[in-house]
């Protein structure tokens, strides 16, 4: 039998999901200029959330996942107000440090809370597999792509068509000619990152019933997203969707075709993030400027 | 007495003192000095990276291959403790060369970033090469070498004080100047002479070497290592804290933030050391209040302190953030 | 006239060099005002100062004769004061439809803007060709349409622009100047920068010379043109081969006499 079916889908599927990953950490970047480490504690923040409404309540992380991208988006805010705005201006090293900071701060609250157990939240189609001839597609797997990509198209629909979209855009490329236009600068970047914000936490929701849930499982996702975002360089939305799928069928290669694979894919975000910064420092979509 | 005098002496005196605890000090003492120690060699190798405007977020990366060279010198060749120091030194600077070479011109977050991935990966590495390392489970380390409690100490505080002095010695040489120069802007400092690739390189092996060096130690000390241990994000966030702390870019900074840091330490345990993840959230909200509103650390504070009582006028760190640049 | 802009005894520099000294000038409603200088003498401060992008040490910016010294630079806009920064600046990954669309995201322009939009399209009939096109793909001179488009999509009382002709060839430069005057006949106020003194001196009504930070010299275009001062540092070195003033009429000048729209 041939992997090469089960190869192909098991790297599509995990690439819209890395897609959503890459393109909710790569927006607060892209518009603040300040890279936001504690990005992978939202992720972990919503998959805790999916997994406390499952368990305590049975409510279907689907169904839940609209309130909790609210309430992701109001946390987001509220740490752009009062942490974020206040180092804007400051040099990089103030801006890493804070954010790897918070990041910090979050993941030990919820070891606090809720020790460093593995938990894993399982709605019925988890559990459940489709198979077409020898492959074999995951429901949980399918429905969390088919999300992750409806929620990108959403949010590209939006930075397309939208008023304060296309602000956001504008704000990216050139925020003192975004001023000039009327645009409110700081607010834009208040949203911006809460909609990043939010987008992690729906990563969170979206991942709760695909892998297990720890407070420490935001840092690995960080570093891919990281990957993707270096991959891609900043500001295309193109060179995401390629750098995502790029990864994931870098890692599901690995763990198909190496001995031993499924341990060294987690090393595949550190070589592509090495290699690119070889070849090309500023991603393979981006320029110097940006 | 004048401040820089006053500082000489008592740093002189603070040498002495960490030199004499393993001989003298009480088994709990000549404990919490050890760890001070490999602290301080931490936050100075992260402070001189930093001055040369280079933020490290893998300063675990160096200190865990130092840990793993010092545990295969003695597990698979016996070679015996200082030997292996050495080897875990080199280790480290083959390390740091190979960052400075990768990132290049690389500056700011990208180059933040390469160290976050480069700890990343060598922990991978270390998980999936057992053979060699043991892999996740862990190993012990060869206990017919261990050397005694005594010579490790000292290793230690020895470590701590040549690194303070080799820093005292960077910031006294026209390297300072250099380094504050391609701090401010790399393209500029070339333009002034200075070669930045070159210091670069020289810059992050020697760093390197440093927090490799704390690596080895403190696996002779523990006696065990997993790739949890060697990497953890622990000692990355301790390097940037007590620098953080206590005042980045200066010498005297990384020293008192140790010390805060250490005490800061010892408090946590001692009140709340049986809740799961609590230091770190306390280092976590320590790091963040002090980027946010003590920029310049407990040195610039002192400093402040010092030019009020000599009557200067009002110094220009109303806006510490932005002059840093 | 009523003042519509006035800057008085203006203090501004970056860091600790002091670019503005203490500048003062006036536009009023229905003007074409000129302010012309050397590199470095304050221009462009004078702009960034004026839309709020930079704040000023000292003095006072009225706009329609209120202070709005401490109206936020996006605030400005909706008063009606739009600039075209130097450089241009566009939104390089967007189209000139969308640039021109955030031309008019302020609440002041936004119910008009289809129909600002259609003017603006035939003030510049090369955009609308353009449509859909990126906006860093576009030459200079189209680009400077561009960013004079975008900062009319505001519907502005007082449009400013900062070196509109710079690095154009003659014939573009030409364009750009019709379709200023054209504006300004539209009852747009514009006070607009220029190191091309000869084209921005056959357009204006009014100028002022800045150096080192503090007006020079002020009057009318015609006065500005004859004093020594503008002949000496502007237009000498053409002068030799155009012989003495008066100096010509340029065919822009004409063209606006004839009258547009």
């Amino acid at each position: 039998m041939s992997l090469l079916p089960q190869f192909l889908i098991d790297s599509i599927l995990l690439g819209g999901l890395y897609t959503l990953m890459a393109i909710g950490f790569a927006l607060a970047f892209g518009v603040t200029r300040i890279i936001n480490f504690a990005h992978g504690e939202f992720i972990m923040l919503g998959a805790y959330a999916a997994f406390w409404l499952f368990t305590g309540w049975g409510l279907d992380p689907l169904a839940v996942m609209p309130a909790v991208i609210v309430l992701g988006f109001a946390c987001g805010w509220l740490l752009f107000k009062a942490f974020i705005e206040r180092v804007l201006t400051a040099p990089n090293i103030n801006q890493i440090l804070l954010t790897f900071a918070i990041g910090l701060v979050i993941q030990h609250i919820a070891v606090i809370l809720w020790s460093g157990n593995s938990r894993s939240t399982t709605p019925e189609y988890a559990l459940k597999a489709l198979t077409i001839g020898d492959a074999f597609i995951p429901y949980g797997r399918l429905i969390g792509c088919g999300v992750a990509v409806l929620l990108v198209a959403m949010l590209i629909a939006w930075l397309k068509w939208a008023e304060d979209g296309r602000a956001v855009r504008a704000v990216a490329q050139n925020s003192d000619a975004a001023t000039l236009m009327g645009i409110n600068v700081k607010g834009i970047y208040a949203l911006s990152f809460a909609l990043s914000s939010a987008l992690g936490v729906a990563t969170g929701v979206v991942v709760s019933f695909i892998i297990t849930v720890t407070p420490f499982m935001g840092f690995p996702m960080l570093v891919k997203a990281v990957a993707i975002v270096i991959v891609a360089g900043m500001g295309s939305i193109v060179g995401m969707v390629v750098g995502a799928f790029v990864l994931a069928f870098a890692e599901t290669g690995f763990a198909y075709y190496v001995a031993e694979g499924s341990g060294w894919a987690e090393g595949v975000a550190f070589v592509l993030i090495t290699a690119i910064l070889i070849i090309r420092p500023y991603g393979l979509f981006g320029d110097a400027e940006a | 007495m004048r401040p820089e005098l006053f500082l000489r002496w008592a740093g002189f005196v603070l040498a002495i003192a960490v030199l004499a605890v393993p001989f003298i000090g009480s088994p709990s003492l000549a404990d919490l000095t050890f760890r001070t120690c490999t602290l301080a060699i931490i936050a100075i190798s992260w402070n001189m990276m930093a001055g040369a405007g280079l933020i490290s977020l893998g300063h675990s990366g160096f200190w865990g291959v130092g840990s793993y060279v010092a545990i295969l010198c003695a597990n698979h060749f016996g070679i015996p403790f200082l030997p292996s120091l050495v080897f875990g030194m080199l280790g480290g600077a083959v390390i740091g060369a190979g960052l400075a070479l990768i990132t290049g011109r690389l500056r700011g977050i990208y180059f933040a970033v390469a160290t976050l991935a480069m700890s990343e990966g060598l922990r991978v590495i270390a998980v999936m090469l057992p053979d060699l390392t043991g892999g996740a489970q862990g190993a012990y380390l060869n206990s017919a070498l261990f050397p005694g409690a005594l010579a490790v100490n000292i290793a230690a505080s020895f470590g701590a004080v040549v690194t303070a002095c080799l820093s005292w010695y960077i910031g006294r040489t026209r390297y300072h100047y250099a380094f504050r120069a391609m701090r401010a802007n790399e393209r500029a400092s070339q333009m002034l002479g200075i070669h930045p690739m070159l210091y670069r390189v020289s810059i992050v092996i020697v760093s390197g070497a440093m927090a490799s060096y704390a690596g080895a130690v403190s696996v002779w000390y523990g006696g065990y290592l997993d790739p949890g241990v060697a990497f953890n994000l622990h000692i990355t966030l301790m390097a940037q804290i007590a620098p953080i702390l206590g005042g980045i870019y200066t010498l005297t900074g990384p020293i008192l933030g140790t010390l805060a840091a250490a005490g800061l330490g010892e408090v946590t345990r001692q009140w709340l050391g049986h809740v799961e993840g609590v230091s770190l959230l306390v280092f976590g909200v320590t790091l963040a209040i002090c980027v946010l509103y003590l920029p310049k650390g407990i040195q610039g504070g002192v400093d402040r302190l010092f030019r009020s009582v000599a009557k200067a006028p009002p110094a220009d760190d109303s806006t510490p953030t932005r002059t840093t640049r | 006239m009523t003042e519509l802009l006035s800057l008085s005894n203006i203090r501004a520099g970056y860091g600790e060099s002091v670019v503005l000294q203490d500048l003062s000038l006036v536009v009023r409603e229905g003007e074409m005002v000129c302010l012309i200088g050397a590199n470095g003498s304050g221009k462009t401060t004078t702009t960034r100062v004026l839309t709020g992008l930079l704040k000023p040490w000292g003095g006072q910016v009225a706009f329609a004769g209120t202070p709005i010294d401490n109206i936020a630079a996006n605030h400005r806009v909706e008063l009606g004061v739009s600039l075209a920064p130097e450089g241009r600046q566009v939104f390089p990954n967007l189209t000139v439809n969308e640039n021109l669309l955030l031309g008019s995201y302020s609440r002041r322009a936004r119910p008009q803007r289809k129909r600002t939009l259609a003017e603006v399209y035939e003030l510049f009939p090369i955009l609308a060709s353009r449509r859909t096109q990126k906006a860093g793909l576009m030459s200079g001179g189209e680009q400077q349409m561009l960013a004079i488009g975008r900062a009319l999509m505001a519907r502005p009382k007082l449009l400013v622009l900062d070196e509109p002709s710079l690095g154009l060839a003659p014939k573009i430069v030409l364009d750009v100047y019709r379709a200023i005057v054209r504006t300004a006949e539209q009852g747009v106020s514009i006070l607009f920068v220029e190191q091309n003194v000869r084209a921005a001196l056959s357009i204006a009504h009014r100028g002022y010379v800045l150096a080192n930070g503090r007006i020079a010299f002020a009057g009318s275009a015609a006065e500005l043109r004859n004093s020594k001062l503008v002949q000496e540092a502007f237009l000498a070195p053409r002068r030799t081969n155009q012989g003495p003033a008066p100096v010509k009429v340029s065919p822009i000048s004409t063209q606006r006499e004839g009258g547009f729209g």
